[in-house]
Parts: C-alpha cells; sequence; structure tokens
C-alpha cells in the first residue's frame, strides 16, 4: 500500500513529536550531566527536531504534488497480501499466547500444518505429515543442539521421561 | 608470522570448516531462491551463531553471503528473476545468453568471476585493513563521531531514491537505537516502564524483524503459485568460461577493485557494486551496442563486483566499527555480543583472529568454485522446491530465532513490529539500510559526542581542533550539502530508477 508523501511525512513528524512530547514528560529524569548543557536529552531533541522538520518537508512535497491519499501499488494484489498479513500476524499472536500453555511442539505443529494447507494446497494430510517433520527438525536444532529453552508445554512427559 | 601460523591453526579445524561448508550450503539455497535475499540469509544464521566461538560465527557468516550473492545469478539466468538483488543488473543479460544456449558459459563466467573478484576484495582487505588500523590507532571520540556521522550520511545518499526519504529512515533507526538506558549517562529513556526495554531494544529482533518478515510478507502472497516453472538446465558443458574469462580479464580487474572500493563506502553494498560496475563496463567497452543482448562482458565485471564488494564491506566495519553494508552491520553486532568490539585495537590485541577472518573469506571464495558448478547442476531441482512450504518454515524460524536471543517472547513481539513497519517503509520507498545503520551508528554517534564534550567541557570547537577530525568534518559537511543538493534539484534520473528496479528485485 503506497500513501501519499503527505501521509508518510506527517507519521514521521508525528513521531518526532511524540519524542518531543515524551521529552517533556521524562524531563526531570533526563538532565543535563553534571555542569553541562548536554546529556541523554539532547540526542532525543536533535532526532525529534529533525524527524519534525524531514516530515514537515514531505508534508509540504505530498500537499504540493497532489498525490493521492492512499493507492494499492504493490504488483501483489490487495487480498492476498491482506490475508498474507492477517495470517503472519495471528500466527506470532497466537505463538506468543499459546506456547507457554501448549508448548512449542504442539503449537508450531498445529501452526504449520494450517500454513502448509494454506500455502502449499495439497491436502491436509501432506500438511500435517511436513509439519511434524518440520516441528522435529526445528526442535532438535534449537532446542536439543542450540539448547534454547523451547516449552515441551504439554508434551513434557513424552520428550524428558 | 607467528600470527599468521596461528591464525591457519584456528582456521583448519574440522569444527570451523564444517560450519564453512554448512554455512555456503544454506547461503547457497536461499540465494538461489527469488526472494530470500543474502541479508535475509545473514538474520536467520545470527540466532545460530550466537552458539558458536567468534571466528566460527563471522565464518559462518561470511561464507553464507558470498554463497548467497552467487547463487542469485541462477535463477537469474534460468527464469529472469534474480535470486538476490545484487544479481538484478545483470539478469536479462544471462537469460538471454542461456536462450542462446550459453546458459552454461553465463553460470560459469558467474561463478568464475565471483570468486575472482572474491579474491581481490580480499586481497585489497588483507593489504590496506591493517594500515589503515594503524592510523586509525590515534583517533579520538572526535574522529570516531565524526566517522560515525559520515557513514550515516553516506548511507543516506547512496540509498539512492529519495534523500528526504533516506533521512527519515535514518531517524527512525536513532529514535529506536535510543530506547533503553543511555550508555553515558545511565538514564532510561522511552521504555515507558516497560522492564523488558531497560537493555534496550536488541539488535537480533529488529534484523529478522526488518529482512525476513519484511520480505516473508512481500513473497509469501505469491507462494505456491508461478514460478515453478521447472525448467532444468540442459546438459550444457561449461566450454569456454575460462577463455571467456581470460579475454575480459582487464573488466575482472577492474570489477574487482571497484566493487571492494565501493563496498568499503557505508551503506553501498553488493547490489550497487554491481550496478555501477556494469554501468562503467558498458561505457568502457569498445563494442557497447552488444550489452543487453546476451553479451558476456557486463557479466564478467558486475559478477566479480559484487563479491568484491562483500570483502570490502569489511575494511570499514573492522577498522572502524563503523559497517559498510547491512552484512557487516550484523556483523558488529554479532563481534560486539562475543565481546569484541570492531576497532583498530582489534588488529593489535586479536592479530592472529583478524588473518584467521582473512583464510575465512580466502576459503569461502574458493568453495564458491565447486558449490557454484554444483549448484548450476542441480538448479532445477534447487528451484521447485515448493515455495508454499519453504515461507511457513521461515516464518516459524524467525519467532524461533528472535525468541533465542535473549529466551523473551518480547522480542518476538519487537519482530513482528519492525517486520510491519518495514513493509510499510518498503512499499512506500523508503530504503531500509540507512535504518539499520542507523540503529547499529546511533549510540557510538552518541556515546562519542558525549565522551568529547565531557572531554572538552561543553565546548563544541573541540569537534574541530584536531587535523583528522577537520577533515573528516568537512567531509561530513559535503556530503550533507550532496543530499540537501540532491532532495532540492532532483530530476527522476537514472540512479533513482537504478535502484528501485533492484529494491523490487
Amino acid at each position: 500500500m503506497r500513501t501519499s508523501d503527505a501521509v508518510s511525512g506527517a507519521m514521521a513528524a508525528a513521531l518526532g513529536a511524540a519524542l518531543g512530547a515524551a521529552l517533556i514528560v521524562a524531563s526531570a529524569d533526563l538532565s543535563p550531566l553534571p555542569r553541562q548543557v548536554y546529556g541523554a536529552g539532547t540526542f532525543p531533541k536533535v532526532v525529534g527536531g529533525l524527524l519534525l522538520l524531514m516530515g514537515g518537508l514531505m508534508v509540504i512535497k505530498g500537499l504540493r504534488q497532489r498525490q493521492p491519499w492512499c493507492r494499492w501499488t504493490s504488483k501483489v494484489a490487495a487480498r492476498p497480501f491482506l490475508l498474507t498479513l492477517a495470517a503472519v500476524v495471528a500466527s506470532v499472536v497466537a505463538y506468543v499466547w499459546l506456547t507457554p500453555v501448549l508448548g512449542f511442539p504442539i503449537v508450531a505443529f498445529v501452526l504449520l500444518s494450517l500454513l502448509f494447507r494454506a500455502y502449499h494446497r495439497r491436502g491436509w494430510a501432506r500438511a500435517m505429515l511436513t509439519a511434524v517433520l518440520a516441528t522435529a527438525v526445528i526442535w532438535l536444532l534449537f532446542a536439543q543442539l542450540l539448547h534454547v529453552p523451547l516449552e515441551p508445554g504439554l508434551l513434557e512427559q513424552v520428550l524428558y521421561p | 608470522m607467528t600470527e599468521l601460523l596461528q591464525a591457519t591453526a584456528m582456521v583448519f579445524q574440522w569444527e570451523v570448516i564444517l560450519v564453512i561448508v554448512a554455512a555456503s550450503l544454506f547461503g547457497l539455497f536461499m540465494g538461489a531462491i527469488p526472494g530470500l535475499t543474502a541479508t535475509m540469509a545473514t538474520a536467520l544464521l545470527v540466532p545460530v551463531t550466537f552458539f558458536m566461538d567468534p571466528l566460527p560465527a563471522i565464518a559462518a557468516i561470511v561464507s553464507a553471503t558470498a554463497m548467497a550473492i552467487v547463487a542469485g545469478d541462477i535463477p537469474g539466468a534460468l527464469l529472469r528473476m534474480p535470486g538476490t538483488p545484487a544479481s538484478a543488473v545483470y539478469a536479462d543479460e544471462a537469460f538471454l545468453m542461456g536462450k542462446r544456449g550459453q546458459l552454461g558459459l553465463a553460470l560459469g563466467i558467474n561463478v568464475t568471476c565471483s570468486m575472482l573478484g572474491g579474491v581481490i576484495g580480499v586481497a585489497v582487505l588483507a593489504l590496506f585493513a591493517p594500515r589503515i588500523a594503524e592510523f586509525a590507532l590515534e583517533f579520538t571520540s572526535d574522529e570516531y563521531f565524526w566517522l560515525a556521522l559520515l557513514g550515516l550520511s553516506c548511507a543516506i545518499l547512496v540509498a539512492g531514491g529519495d534523500p528526504l526519504k533516506g533521512a527519515i529512515s535514518m531517524l527512525i533507526g536513532l529514535a529506536i537505537a535510543m530506547v533503553g538506558m543511555d550508555s553515558v549517562s545511565g538514564q532510561v529513556r522511552f521504555t515507558l516502564g516497560n522492564y523488558n526495554l531497560l537493555a534496550g531494544i536488541s539488535l537480533l529482533p529488529v534484523l529478522i524483524g526488518l529482512f525476513a518478515i519484511t520480505e516473508l510478507l512481500r513473497s509469501l502472497p505469491t507462494a505456491g503459485r508461478g514460478a515453478s516453472r521447472k525448467e532444468t538446465p540442459r546438459r550444457e558443458g561449461f566450454g569456454g568460461v575460462a577463455g571467456t574469462t581470460w579475454r575480459y580479464k582487464g573488466g575482472v580487474a577492474r570489477g574487482g577493485l571497484l566493487g571492494t572500493m565501493i563496498g568499503a563506502l557505508p551503506g553501498a553494498g553488493a547490489d550497487i557494486a554491481s550496478w555501477i560496475s556494469y554501468a562503467i563496463s558498458r561505457k568502457l567497452s569498445r563494442e557497447p551496442q552488444k550489452y543487453g543482448t546476451g553479451h558476456p562482458e557486463g557479466l564478467v565485471s558486475a559478477s566479480a563486483a559484487n563479491n568484491a564488494a562483500l570483502s570490502g564491506a569489511y575494511i570499514p566495519a573492522l577498522v572502524f566499527g563503523i559497517p559498510g553494508d547491512t552484512v557487516t552491520a550484523i556483523i558488529i553486532g554479532v563481534l560486539t555480543t562475543k565481546g569484541i568490539t570492531p576497532g583498530p585495537d582489534v588488529f593489535t590485541e586479536q592479530g592472529a583472529l583478524v588473518n584467521a577472518i582473512f583464510l575465512v573469506f580466502v576459503l569461502a571464495n574458493l568453495l564458491l568454485l565447486p558449490l557454484g558448478f554444483m549448484a548450476i547442476k542441480g538448479a532445477g531441482r534447487l528451484l521447485s522446491v515448493p515455495t508454499g512450504v519453504l515461507y511457513p518454515l521461515i516464518l516459524m524460524f524467525c519467532i524461533v530465532g528472535a525468541f533465542s536471543a535473549n529466551n523473551s517472547m518480547f522480542d518476538v513481539w519487537v519482530m513482528l513490529g519492525l517486520g510491519l513497519v518495514g513493509v510499510f517503509l518498503m512499499e512506500n520507498d523508503f530504503p531500509l539500510g540507512p535504518l539499520i545503520l542507523a540503529f547499529i551508528l546511533g549510540p557510538i554517534i552518541e556515546s562519542n559526542f558525549m565522551r568529547s564534550i565531557l572531554k572538552s567541557d561543553g565546548d563544541l570547537t573541540a569537534f574541530v581542533d584536531r587535523p583528522i577530525a577537520m577533515v573528516l568534518a568537512g567531509l561530513a559537511i559535503l556530503v550533507w550539502t550532496l543530499i540537501i543538493a540532491n532532495g532540492v534539484w532532483k530530476r527522476p534520473g537514472r540512479r533513482a530508477s537504478a535502484s528501485e528496479t533492484a529494491a523490487e528485485a
């Protein structure tokens, strides 16, 4: 999705303004170093100010060139893109929320099965079989070989008997 | 001499060699699949390198990227789809050669010249980096401040497109880098009371988000559709490869040297090196009219240049700790987490390690030859890997990889957030290079500024009262003048369109 320079510029300026606002709120904490005018607040001030300035310039540019507020320019059509976006966000959210409860093997298997089924389109049986293999490989690589503490969850008794 | 022997002993251990071969195969795979870039390969490797010693960690990244850039040529010649942006400039040329039945020749030249370019790059790196490091030993925080600022400014200048967008991208990177505890005063900034942010936002989830999730979101929608044309290269020999390479040996040398220099510029990496080298080779050629019709001359220079650029990028990275491209930005991050701060001191204190890194470079580049030819032979099988399986698998790797840096789910959120930001920025032509460089250089700029200001007791003129600092300051001002001039009198020139095609590829 391509937005007008005015829109993305305004967003940049807003980020600058947010930095400025956060600075004012935190000004008591971000005091300069002793006997100095410079301190932990100096760089945020500069960066925030420049973001406001550059964002403002982009807003002016976008308004002058009368670009449309928003249009679809990707090579990919809007529908598959938004569906994928939703799928990726949902997968990450599901992983973060469900892994501590159900454990990595179950969550990874279910997510991968769904994604393989949706994107590879070769039926459930093959999707689930591939997911089992993939989950096992990732588990072996990260949990066994690299000692990343992936949650065994419900399968704890099975994996570490 | 003893250092060289030590270095050889460090490199020739089965563990290091195994890592080099495995990482090369991984890079080969990532580079050959369109949509997966060398930077993405590096980002996915980092979680694994966290558990290695410094040398194997660097060896893994060096060999994976070198191989990925070469493997990127394969789908370019077979399907007209460059595997990585660095191959985009000559994908058409190689494809046309393939149509004329010169597929073996085109890809053979790619592999051979990449190896030669890579070796030229390593030679320059090994020859000049220690000299520059000796010189850099006298640098103080003043010089480092200007150097880091200069690097950041160059990144905007060479990113192409709208400099205003490059600058905003850089500022966003600086803003992200400021979160957490300030390194000089120890004051806590912008954490909004979240204790996960106290130590700042870590590099790995940022990298995976920006370079892997962003690419995934752009490629996944088309997964499983099209692109699965299984065009196996016909049984073609590699006849004429050596002859053609020898015929354009000047082009190889020029591409290698030019690529190394461009790679050494902060922000300019393999893709820009191959664009410029191709353009120059066309300008100097005796038969420029043949370019674009399946002529090997441009292929020779550009293939040599993009691999040489990989080595060139390590010059500023190792000598000053200022990354030359996104991959070395990652390397600096990896080294820092291992307690090694890249800079001139590394050359004096860890001479053996530096020499071992050079050796690894040579090995990785020599390995390009057998693995590259093997990849060409197996290209059909490589390209028919179902993307509908591959991309979901990469997503799972990203999640586990982001988690593994600090074993924290918070980092998984950071990864997702930056992936979404990255897609929005890419779609709107904001370059991502300045953002990641700013994220790494931001703390360096700030801490050196504060250190200098403390030394001089708040006197700003101290920043320019040493000759080298003054020169660097002058250069930084010059670059900013160019950026501003570029923004004010910007014409929709060839440079911008070139980088746009590169970004799309």
